[in-house]
């Protein structure tokens, strides 16, 4: 506000008001002077010069203090209406005035300008704080050069602002531009200032406004402003190159426990396929019919596990790298479900199996061989802990218009509840390894594809065993499948 | 036809072509194999299979390809191997003209069974086109544009009639959901399987005895849906 009134109030115009002032109390003083004697007179006169210097700054005070020496000598020293003085006493109030009115013109605006000085610096603070503690909230590189701009359009009035960050290591380089309808700007910006840190230089921020060029002020916070912006930029960068270095060792680490827990796994059934047919080979032992067949039935099983393991790896690898894209049709639950349940019949032979779905259920649009992959995995999880000749139940219905809700449920030992939620990470297990078998991964994939599809997967721990929940959308982008009329014969 | 049927075996793995024909000539079929799929396609020309066992996976020319190049000449029903578990592969080679497909590890009994359905629809393809077709219980008279179940006349409506006509003249072989929806209702209508699931429940409801485990209507999960003939 200051820098504005003293650029539409030029010195020159406010002199003139100084004058003006002085003019007035003069005629004011021409009035009633005979009823004051000299020194009262001279004493009034210093209300002008005080008042101007505090108004007006140093120059209209002087002008002021000047004006009123002259008027003071020329109207209320004899002889009168001349400027000579003619009592040497008279000379030295008149000099004594002078200097008053200088000394006050003097500390009055010196005080003036140090309060402006100071409530200037006060506002470039206030900004610098405000921009301090915005930038602490944000911790990414565009969320931070984002906050820069904003911050420097609001608090210079800019008409466009342009941040443009430099590739840093493995991040790429980006510019962001507010406001967010702005566009190339063909005239040059009127400042541009470097995001410089110590090290490096991380970028810089362009500046375009019609309000004319930055002043000395401005110019000292916008460079903060950018130092500090710099920083935080930098320090961005390396957190997150941390983080990714984090991120790597994670998976690293992952990769060898899903490796031994792979190799495990693979020499398992192997070792089984493997006697089982060198036994049948060998030759020593005469097998009747019935052992043989045993035999082969076990190295069957035993194929038909190896290659669900192999399924699962390419499945959770699929997932690792967000590349299991579902291929979402109408499909009918009810014979996913029937699929899953005829591709694990040799697992599920021993156990009372009941499908609970009824006739009127929607279509649902999801992948066939996902979704079945998911009953497949949940029904061999189940047998896994549950003792045969128990009871294994599909169950699905329509939860509210827009979701299906689909439950598979085992009468196997509950989950201690603070499990509930770690079932579904990847090599987790509750029990101890060696007494049940797998990768620990299917119900990890199981996850990943319910999520893929947008839906939801829990664990429940029923009366009388335990439950699969999972939730899956009734439409696809919005659509539900269109409504069939059928002709008549 | 008294002689044995001949297949042509096209796999680039020497194992997998040592066990298949090992079992198939035990199984009273003649076999011959090539590791390539130009050595396979020249073997079809000189040998005129009666039925070919086709690898996705060749180290030349891939099986899609063999697959087009086979159909520019000959209507040999052709089973594509595959260790690809994708709907997309699958759809493809359906698309270039195989009649059906098996994931890689598979059965020797689900490989036989498909060799039987294909080597009986092959000589149902060439036979009387207009005699009608028995199957099971059924009896689908293409030609009256009458169906039978027991004994008693099954009312279909047209489009029902014309699903079931494309399912049956394409016995045995797996149709994929786009080419069944262009072919009945048109391109425009490619991508709505919905029209599919409807008329077909609409068409087991009519012809099978369980239409929750059907015999006849199958399903190909993800990729379509074949017509079984039954003894």
């Amino acid at each position: 506000m200051l820098k504005r009134s003293r650029s539409v109030f030029p010195t020159v115009r406010r002199s003139f008001f100084a004058a003006l002032v002085t003019l007035a109390v003069t005629m004011a003083l021409t009035f009633f002077g005979e009823y004051l004697n000299v020194s009262t007179v001279a004493l009034i006169y210093l209300l002008p010069v005080i008042f101007s210097s505090t108004l007006w700054g140093l120059g209209p005070g002087l002008v002021s203090g000047f004006l009123a020496f002259l008027a003071y000598n020329y109207f209320f020293l004899p002889p009168y209406h001349t400027f000579s003085v003619h009592h040497s006493q008279d000379v030295v109030a008149l000099a004594v005035f002078f200097v008053v009115a200088v000394l006050i013109s003097q500390l009055v605006g010196r005080a003036k300008k140090n309060l402006s000085t100071a409530m200037q610096r006060e506002h470039e603070l206030a900004r610098l704080y405000e921009f301090s503690v915005k930038l602490e909230g944000v911790d990414d590189r565009e969320g931070i050069a984002k906050t820069i701009a904003s911050q420097t359009l609001g608090a210079f009035n800019a008409k466009q602002v342009e941040v443009q960050v430099k590739a840093l290591a493995r991040e790429k380089a980006f510019e962001v531009r507010l406001p967010l309808s702005g566009s190339t700007q063909e005239v040059k910006p009127i400042a541009i200032f470097p995001l410089q840190t110590a090290g490096r230089l991380m970028g810089e921020i362009r500046f375009w406004r019609d309000t004319g060029p930055l002043n000395s002020s401005e110019e000292r916070v916008f460079q903060t402003f950018a130092n500090q912006g710099a920083l935080a930029i930098e320090r961005a960068a390396l957190s997150q190159e941390r983080t990714r270095a984090k991120v790597l060792e994670e998976s690293d680490r992952m990769k060898s426990a899903l490796l031994s827990s792979v190799s495990h796994e693979l020499r398992t059934p192997l070792a089984t396929i493997k006697a089982s047919v060198s036994s049948l080979l060998g030759g020593e032992v005469e097998w009747d019919t019935e052992a043989r067949k045993d035999l082969m039935i076990t190295v069957d099983e035993e194929i038909d596990e190896l290659n669900r393991l192999v399924g699962n790896l390419l499945d959770m690898s699929r997932i690792e790298a967000g590349a299991l894209s579902p291929n979402r049709q109408w499909n009918d639950l009810r014979e996913i479900v029937d699929s899953a349940i005829y591709r694990t019949r040799h697992a599920i032979e021993d156990y009372q199996v009941e499908v609970d779905i009824p006739d009127d259920l929607p279509l649902v649009p999801v992948d066939f061989m996902q979704i079945e992959r998911v009953f497949i995995n949940l029904i061999s999880n189940s047998v896994k802990y549950a003792r045969s000749g128990s009871r294994i139940r599909f169950h699905a219905s329509v939860r509210d218009s827009q979701t299906l809700f689909v439950q598979v449920m085992n009468q196997g030992p509950q989950v201690p509840p603070d499990h509930l939620e770690s079932i579904f990470e990847k090599f987790h297990r509750i029990t101890n390894a060696e007494r049940v078998t797998g990768t620990g991964l299917g119900l990890s994939i199981c996850k990943g594809i319910i999520e893929v599809h947008g839906g939801r997967i829990w664990g429940e721990n029923l009366p009388d065993g335990f439950a699969f929940d999972f939730t899956l959308p009734l439409s696809q982008e919005g659509r539900f499948p269109v409504s069939i009329e059928i002709e008549s014969i | 036809m008294s002689a044995e049927p001949e297949i042509l075996v096209i796999d680039d793995e020497p194992q997998i072509l040592r066990a298949l024909k090992t079992i198939l000539t035990a199984q009273k079929f003649r076999v011959i194999t090539a590791g390539r799929g130009q050595d396979g396609l020249a073997l079809a020309a000189a040998h005129l299979p009666d039925l070919v066992i086709l690898d996705l996976g060749l180290p030349d020319i891939d099986g899609f390809e063999v697959c087009a190049r086979l159909r520019e000449w000959t209507r040999v029903p052709i089973i594509v191997l595959s260790v690809r578990e994708s709907e997309h592969d699958k759809v493809r080679a359906l698309d270039q003209g195989a009649d059906d497909y098996l994931v890689k590890p598979f059965g020797i009994e689900e490989l036989l069974a498909r060799i039987r359905v294909a080597l009986r629809h092959s000589s149902q393809a060439h036979g009387d086109q207009d005699s009608p077709i028995k199957t099971g219980d059924l009896v689908i008279d293409l030609a009256r544009h009458v169906v039978t179940r027991d004994g008693s006349e099954v009312k279909l409506t047209a489009t029902e009639f014309k699903l079931l006509a494309y399912l049956v003249q394409n016995a045995g072989r797996v149709l994929t959901h786009q080419g069944i929806l262009t072919k009945i209702w048109g391109f425009e209508y490619m991508d709505n399987v919905e029209y599919l699931r409807v008329f077909m429940s609409q068409l087991r409801k009519k012809l099978e005895n369980d239409p929750k485990h059907p015999q006849y209507l199958i399903s190909e999960p993800g990729i379509g849906y074949r017509f079984y003939l039954r003894e």
